[in-house]
């Protein structure tokens, strides 16, 4: 071969990439594109949910039947992670706030480390836990047995039917699960708290709610909604596109309750940036 | 349970929860309760916000609605507050609303005074007077202030003890006067003869004052002032009180003599024996029978100086007892004088008095001469047995 043969192919290689760099940005560009497919598909989802939910006929009965699924049965579930917080939050705060010599601030600290911070966001993580893992199944495996498409041959929407009534019942049930689990976090703070140093509930109350506002207690607690909603959505969304037999089921009960759990973390840092401004 | 009434029991005991919770927080901010405004200007609300509470006596009665700042430079900071009507009774045009901290961090709130009784009610949305707010920068200036002045009396007080210092160390050195007191042996010495040589003189001095004593006595012996003594009936004071007592025995006497100042001494201010005889019964009883105790009383009449009315009385006590003692046979122990100075009434004669031999039996209790200064007021005012019997004295 000649040198200049060999400087042609050197020009030639350097002008195009090798086939395994060019399989990585290929590979790259699907994973980029796949994130927006999926954001696009979760959009075009939502939209088919949101009007097939506002549309008549509306399923009453399925709706109660899932509201009780998503609230009365995750009650207890919720009740004693709430209990749980407040025993935590209890042991904490008197531990550094009698470090700081504020020992009389323990019961502003617990009302409000529970009402604003832990009560709703450990709400959502278990319900994302309980109620988005069986959602993801539950629809997933009516998918791959194409049960969706039976209903669908019914003349049923399963937009309206199966979604819409899920997350709905995530969207209501979530505040009331919320002040579940604060009701029970202050008790059981109380209590904590009072077998080491003995202090009256009606002082506890009274101390610890003094100063407080609606815009401390309400918003807080009603933006679980926002919670119920990212829930249900992707829940319902990883369920009815599930696509392979028992794997897939099983990898969108997974992707449910991962996913569920990510954007409602990442959504938590939005809505309390939202509640500082808009409530003060 | 069926499913929707289970779903009914959760949902009513949740919404239970949230009507608890925004009565709890409703009643802390007042929404609940009929209330009033009332407005308040700063100059500075040092971090005060709305929704802090207002105490009114201490007492949690409000809440601060909202804090506008002014529009112009020279304006202040308005703070409106919505407060329980029941504080309407309590605060006043002249309440007074100042910002304070809960403990050194805490919550800043607003306190407001009760108002006095004579002024005049508050109405919606009228304007209290204001107290510029404690900030801890100020109170830091007013530390710092503090600490320096105090740092210069510091400085002083161990300049005074450096002082201190040289002045004991010079002191100690033996340098200057009190050094010298305190170092020098020669000092202490002197010291010692001084007060060696002022006993010394004091026993010299006590010698002369005997001899002038001596002299004195003499020159009252001396024809050219013996008249005076003769006349005055006694050479020294303290021959007065010699024998006399303060107060007659308790009990009756065995016997009494009384006579007329008028016919022993004649004159009203003599004490000169004119009419001795007189006296020798009662001197003849005194020597022939035993007895325990007798006494010479004395009295005058309301005429005259009584102090020196009681100086005459003493002195005939003592010119009667000299004559008895020495013209009668009896022991001069047993015989004391009383002398009472002016007596009302005591006897007939109120112009000159009356003398009294009062005799006791044996056994009688000499009563204590007691030197006090009421001595002259509790003689003057006691009764004489005659008295007593309501002047009728045993004659003899």
């Amino acid at each position: 071969m000649s040198n200049l043969a060999q400087t042609e192919i050197a020009a030639v290689r350097t002008q195009f990439p090798s086939p395994r760099s060019s399989a990585l940005v290929s590979s790259a560009a699907k994973v980029v594109a796949e994130f927006f497919e999926w954001f696009g598909n979760l959009g075009i989802f939502a939209w088919q949910v949101a009007r097939a939910a506002v549309t008549p006929p509306f399923e009453w009965h399925e709706l109660v039947r899932q509201l009780d699924e998503v609230g009365s049965k995750s009650l207890p579930l919720v009740a004693l992670a709430g209990s749980a917080i407040g025993v935590v939050i209890s042991l904490e705060a008197r531990y550094s706030l009698s470090r700081f010599g504020a020992k009389s601030l323990f019961p502003a600290t617990l009302v409000y480390s529970v009402i604003q911070v832990m009560g709703p966001i450990i709400t959502g993580l278990v319900v994302s836990g309980r109620v988005g893992a069986g959602i993801g199944a539950e629809l997933a495996s009516m998918k791959v047995t194409e049960q969706i498409d039976a209903i669908e041959a019914c003349a049923i929407n399963p937009y309206r039917f199966l979604a819409a009534t899920r997350i709905l019942a995530c969207i209501l049930m979530l505040p009331l699960l919320t002040l579940a689990a604060d009701a029970c976090g202050l008790l059981t703070g109380w209590f904590a708290q009072s077998l080491v140093e003995p202090l009256s509930f009606h002082q506890f109350i009274e101390s610890g709610f003094q100063g407080a506002t609606f815009n401390a207690f309400l918003p807080p607690t009603f933006k679980t909604a926002v919670y119920g909603l990212i829930i249900g959505l992707i829940a319902c969304f990883q369920g009815m596109r599930t696509r392979g037999g028992a794997e897939g089921v099983g990898r969108a009960a997974t992707n449910s309750v991962v996913l569920a759990s990510l954007f409602l973390i990442l959504a938590d840092v939005v809505l309390v940036k939202f509640i500082l401004v808009v409530f003060p | 349970m069926s499913r929707v009434a289970r779903l009914g029991a959760f949902i009513v005991a949740t919404l239970a929860i949230l009507a608890g919770g925004v009565f709890i927080i409703g009643s802390k901010a007042y929404l609940f309760r009929s209330t009033y405004q009332l407005r308040t200007q700063f100059d500075n609300v040092a971090g005060l916000a709305a929704g802090a509470g207002v105490q009114v006596g201490g007492v949690h009665s409000g809440t601060v609605h909202s804090i506008a700042l002014p529009h112009r430079p020279g304006d202040k900071v308005i703070v409106l507050m919505d407060l329980d009507s029941s504080t309407h009774e309590i605060i006043k045009h002249d309440s007074v609303a100042s910002i304070e901290t809960e403990g050194l961090l805490g919550n800043q709130y607003l306190a407001i005074s009760f108002g006095s009784a004579g002024q005049s009610d508050v109405r919606e949305g009228d304007f209290i007077q204001s107290e510029p707010p404690l900030q801890m920068a100020d109170l830091l200036t007013k530390a710092s202030g503090i600490l320096s002045s105090s740092q210069v009396a510091i400085g002083n007080v161990s300049q005074a003890t450096a002082h201190l210092n040289s002045v004991s160390a010079k002191i100690d050195s033996g340098q200057g006067s009190v050094g010298a007191l305190i170092n020098d042996k020669e000092l202490y010495s002197n010291l010692q003869r001084s007060t060696g040589s002022l006993d010394q003189t004091i026993v010299q001095a006590q010698a002369g004052v005997t001899d002038f004593r001596e002299n004195m006595e003499a020159l009252k012996q001396n024809f050219l002032l013996k008249g005076y003594f003769k006349k005055r009936g006694y050479e020294d004071s303290s021959e007065l009180s010699a024998h006399a007592i303060d107060r007659l025995p308790q009990g009756a006497p065995a016997k009494a003599f009384t006579y007329l100042a008028k016919q022993l001494f004649g004159g009203h201010d003599s004490f000169k024996l004119q009419n001795q005889k007189s006296l020798n019964e009662g001197g003849d009883y005194l020597a022939k029978n035993p007895f325990g105790f007798a006494v010479v009383v004395v009295s005058s009449g309301l005429e005259g100086d009584s102090q020196k009315e009681l100086e005459l009385t003493e002195v005939r006590a003592m010119v009667i007892r000299k004559y008895l003692v020495e013209h009668f046979a009896f022991d001069d122990g047993q015989i004391s004088t009383l002398g009472l100075g002016k007596q009302s009434a005591a006897t007939s004669d109120a112009d000159s008095g009356s003398i009294q031999l009062l005799i006791f039996p044996v056994g009688s209790e000499v009563p204590a001469s007691e030197p006090t200064p009421e001595g002259v007021a509790s003689r003057a005012t006691i009764e004489t047995p005659a008295q007593a019997k309501g002047g009728g004295s045993a004659k003899p």
